[in-house]
C-alpha cells in the first residue's frame, strides 16, 4: 500500500463537512474528478474518501481582477505556468466514509495488543452482521475522527479498494458487480447481507435498470445465498433479450445457468413459443385461489368504488373460497337477487360484477386448475431452483398485479409455516432458504395506498423475518410509500432526473446532500450509484459488462443456440457477413 | 590588479558601498558582484550607482565643453570626481558551501569587489532563498523600484542557467510565494525578464 501516488495535502476540514485537500503543485485539477476514491494517510489510521468538489482558489484576488489570460502571448503564459500551484490552486473537498488501519498497524494487529482488539470491537459495532470471513469488517470502521494538517493525500490503490469493497477472491460473499469510474478494481456487493434485507433498483427508463436486475439476480443465482423469483413483465429474465443501443441478444438467466438451476414459468405459453423458446410450466390460476384482498389493490385499474370492498367480502362470507367462480358465473338477474339477500345496493353491486367480468377475459384464471401453480413455484424452490415467471404478451398492469400478488400472498404464507416449524424444531435442515422476490413496477404495489393492502407492503415492512424480501425495480421511486423506502437494505440507482425521485432514493440517507449532486450527473448508461446495507459505503460504479466473459464468469455452459450462433460466425468468417 | 573592479568603502550586514576603480566604471545595475574575505566569500547583487564630487555637499560645476575638450583642457578636474556603488547581499560562501543567507560579518573595508562570473552566479542563484534577500534589500524606502531590480538580477541569472524555463518557472514561483500580496510586481517582474 505504500506505493500511492501523492496528489496533495490536507488544510482544514471538520468532521462533518468533510475535509478540504490542497492540491499538490503540478498535479492537475482537471485529473481530480468527483466520485474519485482517495486515501488520506493519518498519523494513525488511514483514511478512505470520495472527491465531492473540486474549487479553483486564489490567494490574491487582484490575480483574478487581472488574469493572465492571454493565449498567445509568451508572458501570459509564463505567469500562468508560475501562479499554478502557488497563487492559484486548486481545492478538493473530500469526503472521508471509512477509517482503515494505518500503516504501523499490521504489526499491532498481529500482535493482538490491546489497541488492535479495541479495533476489532469497534469495527464489529460498525458493522453490526459482519461475518467473520472477510477482513473487512475487523479492519475498516465509522470515521470519527480527522486526520491531523498536512496529512498527505494520495490515490486509492487496488488494494485500498478491495480492502474496502472485497474481492471475489476473498470470500463467495463478495460478487464483483463493476469498477470506480477510474479504476480497474472491481466493487463488490456484500451478497450476505444483501439478501437479508428488501432492496431497491432504480433508475429513469432506458439507464439499464434491467441490465442492473439482470446483473444482480446472475449474482445471487451464481452464489445461490437466496432462491430468486421473478416476476418478469416483459420477458426478459428467463431467456435472452434484445440490448439497448446494439441489438445483440443478452442472455438470460435460463441461458446462464440452466435448466438445473433456473425455471422459466409462462403465463403466456404462445408467446414462449414464438420466441422460439418453451417454458418448464405453464401458468393457470383457479379461482379459489383468489381472495378479496388480491381483487382491492386492483381497485384503480379495475376502477372499483371504495364501497366495493365491503360487497366482496360479503359474497366471500357468502361462498367462501368459490366466491369469485359464483359471482363470475353469475347473470344479471342472479347478481339482484344475491344483491338483495346480502342487503347491498342493487345497482353499486351490479357494477361492481360488471366490473369484475373484465376477469374471465384471462384466460390463465380457471375454475379448476388440473396442477396448482403456487405448488409448482414451490417445488422448485425447494428444489433451490430459481423460478422466472414471464407474463408474455400480457403486460398490462392488471394482470401483473393480479398475479404477483395472488401468488406472492401464498408463497409468503408457506414460507411462513415454514418459519414457525424451524423456530419450533430448531433443525438447520428446516431452515428455509431465503427467497428475493423481484418486482417490476413496483410504484404501483407499494404506494402509499397500495403499500397497505399489498402484501408487498407487509413483505417489504417485516424485513426478513420469514427469509421473504423484495427486489423493487422502478422508475418512479416517489410513487412508493417513504415507509417503505426507509426499509430498503441496498439501494442500486441509475441516473434519476426528477427532483421528486431523487429525493425519494435518499430517503434515510443522512447527509445526501452530495449523494444527490452525484445521482444527477451519472451517465445515462452503465453507470449506477451503489448504496446501502450490502456496500460499505455510497459508491458510483461503471457496472460490468454483460458480455461473453461474463457469462463464462458465470460458468455459463455452452448450450446448443450459441454452438449455432458461432457455427453462424464462422460461416461468417469465410463467406463476409451478408 | 586581478579583474577587482572596486574597493568596500562601508559595510553592514545586508549590504555594503563600494568605490570603483575607474570613474564611471561602476558594474551594470543588478549585477552579480562578490567580495573575498578571511573566512566568508560574500556576494551581493548591485542596486545602486553614482558618481559625485569628491567632497560632500558639493556638486561639479559646469564648463560648457565636451569631455574630451576638457580631458585635454582641465585633466586634474576628473581626478576630484569618483563613482561609488551600492550592492545588497544575497550569499555567502564559506568552507565551500554556498548558501542564501547572510554572511556571519560584514565585509571588511578595503576588500576588493570582483563581478562573479556565469559559473559562479549558477552556483549562488542555485538556491531560490536569494530571491528573499534580494527582495527584502530591493524594497527599502528610497531604492530604486523593486521590480526593476529583481528583472535584472533574474535576467542574469537565467542566462547563467543556459536560457533554462524550468529554472525560470522555478524563480517566478518562489517570487509568487514571496510575493503573494503584491501580485503587480511580480506580474511586471515576470514581463521584464522575458523582454
Amino acid at each position: 500500500m505504500s506505493e500511492r501516488r501523492r496528489i496533495g495535502v490536507i488544510v482544514r476540514g471538520s468532521l462533518t463537512e468533510g475535509l478540504e485537500m490542497r492540491l499538490d503543485e503540478g498535479e492537475s485539477v482537471e485529473d481530480v474528478r468527483a466520485g474519485k476514491f482517495v486515501v488520506i494517510e493519518g498519523e494513525k489510521s488511514a483514511f478512505f474518501c470520495m472527491i465531492t468538489d473540486v474549487r479553483l482558489d486564489a490567494t490574491n484576488p487582484a490575480i483574478l481582477v487581472d488574469p493572465p489570460a492571454a493565449q498567445d502571448d509568451e508572458a501570459d503564459a509564463l505567469m500562468r505556468q508560475v501562479l499554478s500551484g502557488t497563487s492559484t490552486y486548486g481545492t478538493v473537498m473530500l469526503k472521508p466514509m471509512l477509517m482503515l488501519p494505518g500503516k504501523d498497524d499490521t504489526r499491532a494487529g498481529s500482535e493482538g495488543s490491546g489497541r488492535a482488539a479495541d479495533r476489532g470491537v469497534s469495527g464489529e459495532a460498525a458493522r453490526p452482521s459482519g461475518g467473520l470471513g472477510g477482513a473487512l469488517p475487523s479492519t475498516t470502521q465509522i470515521v470519527k475522527t480527522v486526520p491531523r494538517h498536512f496529512s498527505i493525500v494520495a490515490e486509492a490503490t487496488e488494494a485500498d479498494v478491495n480492502l474496502v469493497f472485497g474481492s471475489e477472491e476473498q470470500d463467495r460473499r463478495y460478487y464483483h458487480i463493476g469498477r470506480p469510474l477510474d479504476m480497474e478494481t472491481p466493487v463488490c456487493l456484500d451478497l450476505d447481507r444483501f439478501v437479508e434485507r428488501s432492496n431497491g433498483i432504480f433508475g429513469r427508463t432506458g439507464t439499464g435498470k434491467t441490465f442492473l436486475t439482470r446483473l444482480i439476480l446472475s449474482g445471487l443465482v451464481k452464489s445461490g445465498k437466496a432462491s430468486a423469483l421473478v416476476f418478469d413483465m416483459h420477458s426478459e429474465y428467463g431467456w435472452g433479450a434484445r440490448r439497448e443501443g446494439d441489438h445483440a441478444e443478452a442472455k438470460g438467466l435460463r441461458q446462464l445457468f440452466g435448466a438445473s438451476r433456473v425455471a422459466v414459468f409462462s403465463l403466456d405459453p404462445e408467446s414462449s413459443r414464438r420466441r422460439g423458446v418453451s417454458p418448464d410450466v405453464e401458468v393457470k390460476i383457479p379461482y379459489d385461489r383468489i381472495d378479496v384482498e388480491d381483487i382491492l389493490p386492483l381497485a384503480d385499474e379495475l376502477n372499483l368504488n371504495p364501497t366495493a370492498a365491503d360487497s366482496l367480502y360479503l359474497v366471500q362470507a357468502q361462498y367462501g373460497s368459490e366466491w369469485l367462480e359464483r359471482l363470475l358465473g353469475m347473470g344479471a338477474e342472479e347478481v339482484r337477487d344475491l344483491a338483495r339477500d346480502l342487503g347491498a345496493h342493487a345497482e353499486s353491486f351490479a357494477a361492481v360484477h360488471r366490473k369484475l367480468s373484465r376477469l374471465k377475459r384471462l384466460d390463465f384464471l380457471v375454475p379448476r386448475a388440473p396442477d396448482d401453480a403456487v405448488d409448482r413455484i414451490m417445488e422448485a424452490l425447494d428444489r433451490r431452483q430459481h423460478v422466472v415467471l414471464e407474463f408474455g404478451t400480457r403486460t398490462d398492469l392488471l394482470v401483473y398485479m393480479l398475479v404477483a400478488n395472488i401468488l406472492t400472498r401464498e408463497i409468503r404464507e408457506r414460507y411462513v409455516r415454514k418459519t414457525e416449524t424451524y423456530l419450533a424444531t430448531k433443525r438447520p435442515q428446516d431452515r428455509p432458504h431465503p427467497l428475493v422476490i423481484t418486482i417490476e413496477e413496483a410504484h404501483k404495489f407499494l404506494n402509499p395506498q397500495a403499500a397497505r393492502q399489498t402484501i408487498f407492503g407487509t413483505i417489504a415492512r417485516e424485513l426478513r423475518k420469514y427469509f421473504v424480501s423484495l427486489l423493487v425495480v422502478d422508475q418512479r421511486p416517489s410513487g412508493i410509500d417513504d415507509e417503505i423506502l426507509s426499509q430498503l437494505g441496498t439501494r442500486v440507482t441509475a441516473l434519476l432526473s426528477d427532483e421528486k425521485d431523487i429525493a425519494a432514493v435518499l430517503t434515510g440517507v443522512s447527509n445526501a446532500q452530495w449523494l444527490r449532486s452525484v445521482l444527477a450527473s451519472l451517465d445515462t448508461r452503465q453507470q449506477a450509484l451503489l448504496m446501502g446495507h450490502a456496500v460499505p459505503m455510497p459508491v458510483v460504479i461503471r457496472t460490468r459488462d454483460y458480455d461473453a466473459a461474463f457469462y463464462r464468469a458465470m460458468g455459463a455452459e455452452d448450450e446448443e443456440p450459441s454452438r449455432g450462433s458461432r457455427g453462424a460466425r464462422a460461416i461468417d468468417d469465410l463467406f463476409g457477413s451478408r | 590588479m586581478n579583474g577587482e573592479i572596486g574597493e568596500v568603502i562601508g559595510s553592514s550586514n545586508t549590504e555594503f558601498i563600494a568605490q570603483a576603480h575607474l570613474l564611471y566604471e561602476s558594474p551594470a545595475f543588478g549585477a552579480f558582484v562578490r567580495v573575498d574575505g578571511r573566512d566568508e566569500t560574500v556576494y551581493g547583487v548591485v542596486f545602486a550607482a553614482y558618481t559625485h564630487s569628491l567632497e560632500p555637499n558639493r556638486l561639479a560645476v559646469a564648463y560648457h565643453r565636451s569631455e574630451l575638450e576638457l580631458r585635454a583642457e582641465q585633466p586634474q578636474i576628473f581626478e576630484l570626481l569618483k563613482t561609488k556603488f551600492e550592492a545588497v547581499i544575497v550569499g555567502y560562501k564559506g568552507k565551500d558551501v554556498v548558501r542564501a543567507q547572510l554572511p556571519t560579518k560584514p565585509p571588511r573595508i578595503h576588500a576588493f569587489v570582483y563581478p562573479l562570473q556565469a559559473l559562479e552566479v549558477k552556483r549562488v542563484t542555485a538556491d531560490l532563498g536569494f530571491l528573499r534577500l534580494l527582495l527584502a534589500g530591493a524594497r527599502a524606502p528610497g531604492r530604486a523600484p523593486a521590480d526593476e531590480l529583481i528583472a535584472a538580477a533574474l535576467r542574469q541569472a537565467l542566462e547563467a542557467h543556459g536560457g533554462d524555463r524550468g529554472f525560470l518557472v522555478r524563480a517566478g514561483k518562489e517570487l509568487a510565494r514571496l510575493l503573494k500580496d503584491d501580485y503587480e510586481t511580480l506580474s511586471s517582474v515576470l514581463r521584464r525578464v522575458r523582454s
